[in-house]
Protein backbone atom coordinates (compact mmCIF):
# COMPACT_ATOMS: atom_id res chain seq x y z
CA UNK A 1 0.00 0.00 0.00
CA UNK A 2 0.89 3.48 -0.91
CA UNK A 3 2.19 5.99 1.82
CA UNK A 4 2.85 10.00 0.70
CA UNK A 5 4.31 11.52 3.82
CA UNK A 6 5.43 15.52 3.77
CA UNK A 7 8.80 14.54 2.58
CA UNK A 8 8.41 11.59 0.58
CA UNK A 9 6.71 8.16 -0.40
CA UNK A 10 7.04 5.07 -0.01
CA UNK A 11 5.38 1.05 -0.28
CA UNK A 12 4.17 -1.11 2.95
CA UNK A 13 6.18 -3.94 3.05
CA UNK A 14 4.23 -7.05 3.50
CA UNK A 15 3.44 -7.45 7.07
CA UNK A 16 4.89 -4.52 8.28
CA UNK A 17 3.19 -1.93 10.41
CA UNK A 18 3.04 1.64 9.72
CA UNK A 19 5.30 2.60 12.65
CA UNK A 20 7.85 -0.26 10.91
CA UNK A 21 7.50 1.50 7.44
CA UNK A 22 7.80 4.63 8.65
CA UNK A 23 11.36 3.88 9.96
CA UNK A 24 12.64 1.80 8.01
CA UNK A 25 12.58 4.70 5.45
CA UNK A 26 13.85 6.94 7.71
CA UNK A 27 10.85 9.15 9.19
CA UNK A 28 10.66 11.05 12.05
CA UNK A 29 8.21 8.98 14.47
CA UNK A 30 7.81 8.62 18.18
CA UNK A 31 7.13 5.50 20.10
CA UNK A 32 6.74 4.20 23.14
CA UNK A 33 4.18 1.44 23.77
CA UNK A 34 4.17 -0.15 20.50
CA UNK A 35 0.48 -1.79 21.00
CA UNK A 36 -2.47 1.13 21.38
CA UNK A 37 -2.10 2.70 24.85
CA UNK A 38 0.23 5.08 25.07
CA UNK A 39 -0.22 7.23 21.95
CA UNK A 40 2.95 8.34 21.84
CA UNK A 41 3.44 7.60 18.09
CA UNK A 42 0.17 9.24 17.09
CA UNK A 43 0.49 11.29 13.77
CA UNK A 44 -1.92 13.19 11.20
CA UNK A 45 -3.39 12.12 8.83
CA UNK A 46 -4.39 14.19 5.75
CA UNK A 47 -6.03 12.04 3.01
CA UNK A 48 -7.37 8.19 3.15
CA UNK A 49 -8.15 6.29 5.82
CA UNK A 50 -7.28 3.22 8.20
CA UNK A 51 -8.48 0.59 10.31
CA UNK A 52 -7.83 -1.24 13.78
CA UNK A 53 -8.23 -4.88 14.18
CA UNK A 54 -8.83 -4.06 17.69
CA UNK A 55 -9.83 -0.89 19.01
CA UNK A 56 -6.62 1.27 20.54
CA UNK A 57 -6.48 2.62 24.13
CA UNK A 58 -5.01 5.76 23.46
CA UNK A 59 -6.83 8.95 22.85
CA UNK A 60 -6.98 9.75 18.97
CA UNK A 61 -8.55 12.83 17.36
CA UNK A 62 -10.47 12.98 14.47
CA UNK A 63 -7.61 13.21 12.06
CA UNK A 64 -5.10 11.34 13.64
CA UNK A 65 -4.05 7.64 13.51
CA UNK A 66 -2.04 5.42 15.64
CA UNK A 67 0.93 3.70 13.23
CA UNK A 68 2.23 1.25 15.64
CA UNK A 69 -1.45 -0.86 15.61
CA UNK A 70 -3.27 0.32 12.62
CA UNK A 71 -4.03 -1.39 9.60
CA UNK A 72 -3.27 0.74 5.54
CA UNK A 73 -6.09 -0.27 3.65
CA UNK A 74 -5.85 2.50 0.94
CA UNK A 75 -3.48 4.81 -0.25
CA UNK A 76 -2.54 7.19 2.48
CA UNK A 77 -1.41 10.94 2.76
CA UNK A 78 0.68 11.48 6.14
CA UNK A 79 1.68 14.53 7.61
CA UNK A 80 5.22 12.81 8.78
CA UNK A 81 8.68 14.37 8.22
CA UNK A 82 11.63 12.50 7.32
CA UNK A 83 14.53 12.52 9.97
CA UNK A 84 17.23 13.80 7.63
CA UNK A 85 14.94 17.28 6.29
CA UNK A 86 14.27 18.30 10.47
CA UNK B 1 -28.80 22.65 44.16
CA UNK B 2 -26.35 19.75 43.53
CA UNK B 3 -27.21 16.19 45.02
CA UNK B 4 -25.28 15.65 48.03
CA UNK B 5 -22.45 13.38 47.66
CA UNK B 6 -23.13 9.56 49.41
CA UNK B 7 -21.37 6.34 49.60
CA UNK B 8 -24.78 5.02 48.44
CA UNK B 9 -27.35 7.20 47.24
CA UNK B 10 -30.50 5.48 46.83
CA UNK B 11 -32.31 7.76 44.44
CA UNK B 12 -32.49 5.49 40.98
CA UNK B 13 -29.79 6.32 38.77
CA UNK B 14 -29.81 6.83 35.40
CA UNK B 15 -25.96 5.97 35.11
CA UNK B 16 -26.08 6.49 31.42
CA UNK B 17 -26.85 10.05 31.21
CA UNK B 18 -24.69 11.02 33.68
CA UNK B 19 -21.93 13.36 33.22
CA UNK B 20 -18.13 12.14 34.18
CA UNK B 21 -18.09 14.53 37.02
CA UNK B 22 -20.65 16.35 38.91
CA UNK B 23 -23.62 14.41 38.70
CA UNK B 24 -25.62 11.87 40.81
CA UNK B 25 -23.17 10.28 42.96
CA UNK B 26 -22.31 6.69 42.09
CA UNK B 27 -24.31 4.30 43.60
CA UNK B 28 -24.75 0.69 41.85
CA UNK B 29 -21.59 -0.45 40.74
CA UNK B 30 -22.43 -2.01 37.36
CA UNK B 31 -20.41 -2.34 34.32
CA UNK B 32 -23.26 -3.47 32.03
CA UNK B 33 -24.14 -0.37 30.63
CA UNK B 34 -21.35 2.30 30.30
CA UNK B 35 -21.30 5.57 28.85
CA UNK B 36 -17.14 5.35 28.24
CA UNK B 37 -16.46 1.59 27.72
CA UNK B 38 -12.66 3.05 27.20
CA UNK B 39 -12.37 3.64 30.89
CA UNK B 40 -13.00 -0.19 31.85
CA UNK B 41 -10.81 -1.11 28.92
CA UNK B 42 -7.93 0.94 30.96
CA UNK B 43 -9.15 -1.08 33.94
CA UNK B 44 -8.22 -4.33 32.36
CA UNK B 45 -5.20 -3.50 31.17
CA UNK B 46 -3.86 -2.19 34.12
CA UNK B 47 -5.08 -5.32 35.47
CA UNK B 48 -3.23 -7.02 33.24
CA UNK B 49 -0.03 -4.81 33.66
CA UNK B 50 -0.15 -6.24 37.40
CA UNK B 51 3.43 -7.19 39.00
CA UNK B 52 5.10 -6.97 42.63
CA UNK B 53 8.27 -5.08 43.19
CA UNK B 54 9.20 -8.52 45.30
CA UNK B 55 9.76 -10.41 41.83
CA UNK B 56 12.71 -8.10 40.73
CA UNK B 57 15.54 -9.01 41.82
CA UNK B 58 17.70 -5.78 43.09
CA UNK B 59 20.79 -7.49 44.99
CA UNK B 60 23.32 -6.98 42.16
CA UNK B 61 22.37 -3.12 42.16
CA UNK B 62 23.46 -2.81 46.09
CA UNK B 63 27.17 -3.69 44.76
CA UNK B 64 26.61 -1.66 41.73
CA UNK B 65 25.59 1.32 43.97
CA UNK B 66 28.53 1.00 46.14
CA UNK B 67 30.57 1.41 43.13
CA UNK B 68 29.25 4.70 42.04
CA UNK B 69 31.02 7.63 42.00
CA UNK B 70 29.18 9.98 44.37
CA UNK B 71 28.03 12.59 41.96
CA UNK B 72 25.85 9.25 40.58
CA UNK B 73 24.92 8.26 43.93
CA UNK B 74 23.61 11.97 44.57
CA UNK B 75 21.83 11.58 40.74
CA UNK B 76 20.38 8.00 41.67
CA UNK B 77 18.98 8.95 44.74
CA UNK B 78 18.21 12.36 44.02
CA UNK B 79 15.67 10.38 41.36
CA UNK B 80 14.48 7.74 43.80
CA UNK B 81 13.16 10.48 46.32
CA UNK B 82 11.70 12.48 43.63
CA UNK B 83 9.41 9.23 42.49
CA UNK B 84 9.16 8.11 46.08
CA UNK B 85 7.31 12.02 46.26
CA UNK B 86 5.50 11.63 43.10
CA UNK B 87 3.63 8.45 43.98
CA UNK B 88 2.99 9.40 47.46
CA UNK B 89 0.79 12.10 45.80
CA UNK B 90 -0.52 9.91 43.09
CA UNK B 91 -1.34 6.87 45.67
CA UNK B 92 -4.08 8.44 47.20
CA UNK B 93 -4.81 11.63 45.66
CA UNK B 94 -7.08 10.67 42.61
CA UNK B 95 -8.97 9.15 45.41
CA UNK B 96 -9.20 11.74 47.72
CA UNK B 97 -10.19 14.29 44.88
CA UNK B 98 -12.29 12.85 42.56
CA UNK B 99 -13.79 9.82 44.00
CA UNK B 100 -16.39 11.93 45.75
CA UNK B 101 -16.87 14.12 42.22
CA UNK B 102 -17.47 10.96 39.80
CA UNK B 103 -20.54 10.06 38.17
CA UNK B 104 -20.50 7.15 36.33
CA UNK B 105 -19.15 3.95 37.96
CA UNK B 106 -16.47 2.79 35.11
CA UNK B 107 -14.68 5.76 35.69
CA UNK B 108 -14.81 5.40 39.67
CA UNK B 109 -13.40 2.34 39.16
CA UNK B 110 -10.59 3.32 36.84
CA UNK B 111 -9.79 5.87 39.09
CA UNK B 112 -9.57 3.39 42.11
CA UNK B 113 -7.03 1.08 39.91
CA UNK B 114 -5.13 3.92 38.56
CA UNK B 115 -4.05 5.17 42.12
CA UNK B 116 -3.73 1.78 42.97
CA UNK B 117 -1.20 0.99 40.82
CA UNK B 118 0.36 3.62 42.46
CA UNK B 119 1.17 2.45 45.60
CA UNK B 120 2.66 -0.38 43.78
CA UNK B 121 5.22 2.18 42.60
CA UNK B 122 5.56 3.40 46.18
CA UNK B 123 6.35 0.06 47.52
CA UNK B 124 9.00 -0.67 44.91
CA UNK B 125 10.70 2.64 45.97
CA UNK B 126 10.98 0.98 49.47
CA UNK B 127 12.22 -2.47 47.81
CA UNK B 128 14.54 -0.92 46.19
CA UNK B 129 16.54 1.96 48.68
CA UNK B 130 15.99 -1.21 51.54
CA UNK B 131 18.21 -3.05 49.42
CA UNK B 132 21.05 -0.39 48.60
CA UNK B 133 21.94 1.48 51.61
CA UNK B 134 21.84 0.10 54.87
CA UNK B 135 19.37 2.70 56.30
CA UNK B 136 16.25 3.66 54.38
CA UNK B 137 15.62 6.41 56.77
CA UNK B 138 18.46 8.73 55.53
CA UNK B 139 16.74 8.99 51.86
CA UNK B 140 13.24 9.10 52.69
CA UNK B 141 13.69 11.50 55.18
CA UNK B 142 15.32 13.94 53.13
CA UNK B 143 12.07 13.92 50.74
CA UNK B 144 10.48 16.69 53.15
CA UNK B 145 13.47 17.91 54.09
CA UNK B 146 15.15 18.96 50.81
CA UNK B 147 13.78 22.56 49.13
CA UNK B 148 14.67 21.34 45.08
CA UNK B 149 12.00 18.33 46.11
CA UNK B 150 9.53 20.25 48.35
CA UNK B 151 9.43 22.73 45.57
CA UNK B 152 7.85 20.91 43.20
CA UNK B 153 5.92 19.06 45.68
CA UNK B 154 4.15 22.58 46.91
CA UNK B 155 3.65 23.18 43.01
CA UNK B 156 1.90 19.26 42.77
CA UNK B 157 -0.05 19.12 45.94
CA UNK B 158 -1.59 22.27 45.43
CA UNK B 159 -4.01 21.74 42.68
CA UNK B 160 -4.82 18.82 44.66
CA UNK B 161 -5.89 20.74 47.75
CA UNK B 162 -7.32 23.39 46.36
CA UNK B 163 -9.77 21.61 44.54
CA UNK B 164 -10.53 19.22 47.45
CA UNK B 165 -10.86 22.14 50.01
CA UNK B 166 -13.30 23.93 47.79
CA UNK B 167 -15.10 20.89 46.59
CA UNK B 168 -15.50 19.85 50.55
CA UNK B 169 -16.99 23.27 51.14
CA UNK B 170 -19.57 23.16 47.73
CA UNK B 171 -20.51 19.49 49.07
CA UNK B 172 -21.51 20.91 52.60
CA UNK B 173 -22.81 24.33 51.85
CA UNK B 174 -23.83 24.57 48.04
CA UNK B 175 -23.58 27.46 45.47
CA UNK B 176 -23.79 31.01 47.15
CA UNK B 177 -22.58 33.28 49.21
CA UNK B 178 -22.24 32.17 53.16
CA UNK B 179 -20.05 33.34 56.28
CA UNK B 180 -18.03 30.84 57.44
CA UNK B 181 -15.53 31.33 60.69
CA UNK B 182 -16.55 34.71 59.95
CA UNK B 183 -14.63 34.84 56.24
CA UNK B 184 -17.26 35.68 53.60
CA UNK B 185 -17.14 32.60 50.75
CA UNK B 186 -18.36 32.32 47.77
CA UNK B 187 -19.34 29.06 46.40
CA UNK B 188 -19.60 28.35 42.31
CA UNK B 189 -20.13 25.11 40.20
CA UNK B 190 -18.22 26.98 37.67
CA UNK B 191 -15.13 28.05 39.75
CA UNK B 192 -15.31 23.98 41.53
CA UNK B 193 -15.66 23.09 37.89
CA UNK B 194 -12.21 24.71 36.92
CA UNK B 195 -10.16 23.59 39.72
CA UNK B 196 -11.34 19.94 38.91
CA UNK B 197 -9.96 20.97 35.03
CA UNK B 198 -6.48 22.64 36.25
CA UNK B 199 -6.39 19.69 38.75
CA UNK B 200 -6.50 17.21 35.82
CA UNK B 201 -4.25 19.00 33.48
CA UNK B 202 -1.78 19.26 36.42
CA UNK B 203 -2.12 15.58 37.12
CA UNK B 204 -1.79 15.09 33.73
CA UNK B 205 1.61 17.10 33.22
CA UNK B 206 3.23 14.83 36.44
CA UNK B 207 2.27 11.55 34.47
CA UNK B 208 3.51 12.83 31.04
CA UNK B 209 7.00 14.88 32.12
CA UNK B 210 7.52 15.00 36.03
CA UNK B 211 8.47 11.35 35.80
CA UNK B 212 10.37 11.28 32.71
CA UNK B 213 13.78 13.15 33.48
CA UNK B 214 13.90 10.22 36.54
CA UNK B 215 13.09 7.51 34.17
CA UNK B 216 16.00 8.69 31.74
CA UNK B 217 18.16 8.61 34.37
CA UNK B 218 17.70 5.33 35.18
CA UNK B 219 18.01 3.65 31.95
CA UNK B 220 21.48 5.87 31.32
CA UNK B 221 22.49 3.69 34.39
CA UNK B 222 21.00 0.72 32.79
CA UNK B 223 22.70 1.11 28.97
CA UNK B 224 26.38 0.87 31.12
CA UNK B 225 24.60 -2.40 32.48
CA UNK B 226 24.77 -1.07 35.90
CA UNK B 227 21.23 -0.47 38.48
CA UNK B 228 20.00 -3.14 36.06
CA UNK B 229 17.23 -4.07 38.47
CA UNK B 230 16.37 -1.09 39.42
CA UNK B 231 15.88 -0.10 35.20
CA UNK B 232 13.76 -3.22 35.20
CA UNK B 233 11.13 -1.58 38.00
CA UNK B 234 11.43 1.48 36.53
CA UNK B 235 10.09 0.09 33.11
CA UNK B 236 7.29 -1.57 34.84
CA UNK B 237 6.43 2.14 36.14
CA UNK B 238 7.19 3.99 32.54
CA UNK B 239 4.11 1.22 31.35
CA UNK B 240 2.01 1.92 34.17
CA UNK B 241 2.56 5.52 33.92
CA UNK B 242 1.68 5.76 30.06
CA UNK B 243 -1.24 4.22 30.76
CA UNK B 244 -1.95 6.64 33.48
CA UNK B 245 -1.04 9.49 30.81
CA UNK B 246 -3.82 7.91 28.38
CA UNK B 247 -6.44 7.79 31.04
CA UNK B 248 -6.06 11.40 31.59
CA UNK B 249 -5.71 12.46 28.20
CA UNK B 250 -9.26 11.05 27.56
CA UNK B 251 -10.75 12.67 30.31
CA UNK B 252 -9.52 15.99 29.76
CA UNK B 253 -10.14 15.62 25.57
CA UNK B 254 -13.52 14.56 26.64
CA UNK B 255 -14.14 17.35 29.20
CA UNK B 256 -12.77 19.90 26.16
CA UNK B 257 -15.32 18.29 23.80
CA UNK B 258 -18.24 19.47 25.97
CA UNK B 259 -21.09 16.51 24.75
CA UNK B 260 -20.35 14.80 28.40
CA UNK B 261 -20.70 18.38 30.08
CA UNK B 262 -21.34 21.39 28.05
CA UNK B 263 -20.08 23.43 30.83
CA UNK B 264 -16.72 21.58 30.98
CA UNK B 265 -16.14 23.05 27.16
CA UNK B 266 -16.47 26.53 28.53
CA UNK B 267 -14.11 26.07 31.45
CA UNK B 268 -11.49 24.05 29.47
CA UNK B 269 -11.39 27.30 27.15
CA UNK B 270 -11.43 29.54 30.42
CA UNK B 271 -8.86 27.97 31.35
CA UNK B 272 -6.57 27.12 28.31
CA UNK B 273 -3.99 29.94 29.08
CA UNK B 274 -3.33 28.74 32.79
CA UNK B 275 -3.36 24.94 31.35
CA UNK B 276 -0.32 26.28 29.14
CA UNK B 277 1.44 27.82 31.75
CA UNK B 278 1.25 25.01 34.24
CA UNK B 279 3.00 22.80 31.08
CA UNK B 280 5.72 25.42 30.89
CA UNK B 281 6.46 25.63 34.95
CA UNK B 282 6.63 21.88 35.21
CA UNK B 283 8.80 21.63 31.96
CA UNK B 284 10.86 24.49 33.45
CA UNK B 285 11.09 23.18 36.91
CA UNK B 286 11.97 19.20 35.18
CA UNK B 287 14.96 21.61 33.37
CA UNK B 288 15.71 23.04 37.03
CA UNK B 289 15.71 19.36 38.59
CA UNK B 290 18.27 18.06 35.85
CA UNK B 291 20.81 21.09 36.82
CA UNK B 292 20.77 19.82 40.58
CA UNK B 293 20.99 16.08 39.58
CA UNK B 294 23.87 16.73 37.74
CA UNK B 295 25.20 20.13 39.94
CA UNK B 296 28.91 17.49 41.13
CA UNK B 297 28.83 16.15 37.49
CA UNK B 298 27.09 14.32 35.11
CA UNK B 299 26.82 10.80 33.79
CA UNK B 300 27.75 9.18 30.80
CA UNK B 301 25.40 9.48 28.01
CA UNK B 302 23.55 12.69 29.76
CA UNK B 303 23.82 15.89 30.77
CA UNK B 304 22.05 18.94 31.59
CA UNK B 305 21.59 20.28 27.83
CA UNK B 306 20.66 16.68 26.83
CA UNK B 307 17.83 16.21 29.21
CA UNK B 308 16.88 19.82 28.92
CA UNK B 309 16.28 19.75 25.32
CA UNK B 310 14.53 15.76 25.64
CA UNK B 311 11.93 17.39 28.34
CA UNK B 312 11.04 20.12 25.87
CA UNK B 313 10.89 17.83 23.55
CA UNK B 314 8.19 15.54 25.40
CA UNK B 315 6.51 18.69 26.64
CA UNK B 316 5.57 19.48 22.77
CA UNK B 317 4.35 16.04 22.18
CA UNK B 318 2.03 15.88 25.91
CA UNK B 319 0.94 19.19 24.82
CA UNK B 320 -0.26 18.83 21.38
CA UNK B 321 -2.24 15.34 22.90
CA UNK B 322 -4.45 17.54 24.88
CA UNK B 323 -5.33 20.01 22.35
CA UNK B 324 -2.60 23.09 23.26
CA UNK B 325 -0.09 24.27 21.14
CA UNK B 326 3.64 23.08 21.83
CA UNK B 327 5.66 26.08 23.46
CA UNK B 328 9.09 24.76 22.47
CA UNK B 329 9.65 25.95 18.93
CA UNK B 330 12.83 24.15 18.31
CA UNK B 331 12.47 20.62 20.17
CA UNK B 332 11.14 18.86 17.34
CA UNK B 333 13.74 15.90 17.61
CA UNK B 334 14.51 13.47 20.34
CA UNK B 335 17.84 13.72 21.51
CA UNK B 336 18.06 10.62 23.35
CA UNK B 337 15.86 7.95 21.12
CA UNK B 338 17.45 5.08 22.80
CA UNK B 339 15.16 5.64 25.54
CA UNK B 340 12.32 4.58 23.77
CA UNK B 341 13.96 1.07 23.47
CA UNK B 342 13.78 1.33 27.17
CA UNK B 343 10.05 2.31 27.36
CA UNK B 344 8.84 -0.19 24.94
CA UNK B 345 6.69 -2.58 26.53
CA UNK B 346 6.88 -5.77 24.14
CA UNK B 347 9.62 -7.47 26.03
CA UNK B 348 8.55 -5.99 29.97
CA UNK B 349 8.72 -9.38 31.70
CA UNK B 350 8.44 -9.91 35.50
CA UNK B 351 9.86 -13.59 36.34
CA UNK B 352 12.85 -12.98 37.84
CA UNK B 353 14.42 -16.09 36.10
CA UNK B 354 12.87 -14.52 32.48
CA UNK B 355 14.62 -11.15 33.42
CA UNK B 356 17.57 -9.97 30.77
CA UNK B 357 18.74 -7.15 32.56
CA UNK B 358 18.31 -8.13 36.22
CA UNK B 359 21.20 -10.18 37.18
CA UNK B 360 19.42 -13.12 38.94
CA UNK B 361 21.11 -14.22 42.52
CA UNK B 362 19.90 -17.10 44.24
CA UNK B 363 19.21 -16.13 47.78
CA UNK B 364 20.48 -12.55 47.36
CA UNK B 365 24.43 -14.13 47.32
CA UNK B 366 27.04 -13.14 44.82
CA UNK B 367 27.94 -15.95 43.95
CA UNK B 368 30.67 -14.83 41.99
CA UNK B 369 33.88 -16.87 42.65
CA UNK B 370 37.08 -15.80 40.98
CA UNK B 371 40.49 -17.50 40.89
CA UNK B 372 42.48 -15.13 43.76
CA UNK B 373 39.48 -15.88 46.23
CA UNK B 374 40.82 -19.97 45.72
CA UNK B 375 44.45 -18.68 45.77
CA UNK B 376 45.38 -19.68 49.98
CA UNK B 377 42.96 -22.94 49.29
CA UNK B 378 45.21 -26.28 49.28
CA UNK B 379 44.12 -29.59 48.54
Amino acid sequence: MQVITRDTLFELAEGETLLEGLERTGHHVEYQCRSGYCGACRIKLKVGSVVYPKPPLAFVKRDEILPCCCLVTEPIVINVPLKSKL
Amino acid sequence: MKMKYSTFSQADNNQMGEPMFFGQPVNVARYDQQKYPIFEKLIEKQLSFFWRPEEVDVSQDRIDFRNLPDHEKHIFLGNLKYQTLLDSIQGRSPNVAFLPLVSIPELETWIETWSFSETIHSRSYTHIIRNIVNDPAVVFDDIVRNRHIIERAGDISTYYDELIQYANLYNQFGEGTHQLNGETITIDLFELKKKLYLCMMSVNVLEAIRFYVSFACSFAFAERRLMEGNAKIIRLIARDEALHLTGTQHIINIMQEGDDDPQMAEVARACHEQSIEIFRHAAEQEKQWAEYLFKDGSMIGLNYSILSQYVEYITNLRMSAVGLEPIFPGANQNPIPWINAWLVSDNVQVAPQEVEVSSYLVGQIDSEVSLEDLGEFEL
